[in-house]
């Protein structure tokens, strides 16, 4: 090696960095790069319980669905029932007029 | 040898402790990268920036590291080609050319402590890859085939870079030992 090339070696020897180099680089790690389960846990959260509300929502929309369908067949049963009566009454009366009507043309 | 050996058995636990064979490499190896960097940019704060970001890096491919050897041919790769990427995009390069460098003086002796300056200024001036081959070459002694392979160039490119930076090293500085003295 020439003299030159001597006094470029030790021109460019090694350096430290300042001292708190290292700490400030694990410091930068543990909070760059550690798992985050709790920040996990907290990002399902949200998401459990709109799906518990969903579910809710669902069973809760179902059940009156039922219920509103029950009721109206039941009304309509009665509207049936009440309509099978006065078509038996009107029945009634009209076989009383013919029978008078018979009557009367004899 | 023994540091050598240690370190590979601290790369070997990584399973069991990434974070404590990663804090070894790092206080082992932090001012090999930092001084790359350092000659590189001539800027203290610079350099750690880079530095701090090539062990980030190397903490994120920590399960590649297959060796100590490894490690350190990582590190040295990573941090070089960061510098001339760095350096490239926030043109940070100085805007001082080898011919506009003041001269040094007439007699100076070897040992003297302006003469690192000095260096370190001229070094600053030349373009990005010959001022990490000289870096390479003479900071961490590799040969011109190992640069060659780090900054993924022809081995020719590199010996002719470093040919032409020593010669203009050597003609700027106009070395001053005593039989070369006028």
């Amino acid at each position: 090696m020439t003299d030159f090339e001597d006094q470029l070696r030790r021109a460019l020897e090694r350096r430290d960095p300042s001292p708190d180099f290292a700490a400030r680089v694990l410091a930068q790690v543990s909070n760059r790069h550690k798992p985050r389960a709790q920040s996990t846990w907290f990002d399902w959260r949200p998401w459990t319980a709109a799906a518990v509300a969903a579910s809710l929502l669902i069973a809760a929309t179902g059940l009156d669905l039922d219920r509103r369908e029950r009721i109206t067949r039941e009304q309509g049963e009665e509207a049936r029932a009440q309509l099978i009566q006065a078509l038996s009454i009107t029945s009634t009366q009209l076989n009383k007029i013919h029978k008078k009507v018979q009557g009367a043309l004899r | 040898m023994t540091s050598s050996l240690a370190q590979q058995a601290a790369i070997q636990r990584t399973a069991e402790d990434t974070d404590r064979a990663f804090e070894a490499a790092l206080r082992e190896h932090q001012s090999m990268v930092f001084s790359v960097a350092y000659h590189f940019f001539e800027d203290h704060a610079a350099a750690e920036e880079l530095a701090q970001e090539v062990f980030l890096e190397l903490y994120r491919h920590w399960r590649e590291i297959q060796s100590s050897e490894h490690l350190v041919h990582w590190l040295r790769k990573v941090a070089s080609r960061r510098c001339i990427d760095q350096a490239r995009r926030r043109k940070l390069r100085r805007h001082l050319s080898l011919d506009d460098a003041p001269e040094p003086f007439s007699l100076m002796p070897a040992t003297d402590p302006l003469v690192k300056r000095y260096i370190e200024q001229l070094l600053a001036a030349l373009a990005e890859a010959p001022r990490m081959i000289v870096i390479l070459r003479y900071q961490e002694g590799l040969d011109p085939a190992e640069i060659a392979e780090m900054l993924e160039m022809p081995l020719a490119t590199v010996k002719s870079h470093l040919q032409r930076s020593l010669a203009l090293l050597r003609k700027k500085l106009a070395f001053a030992a005593p039989e070369e003295t006028i």
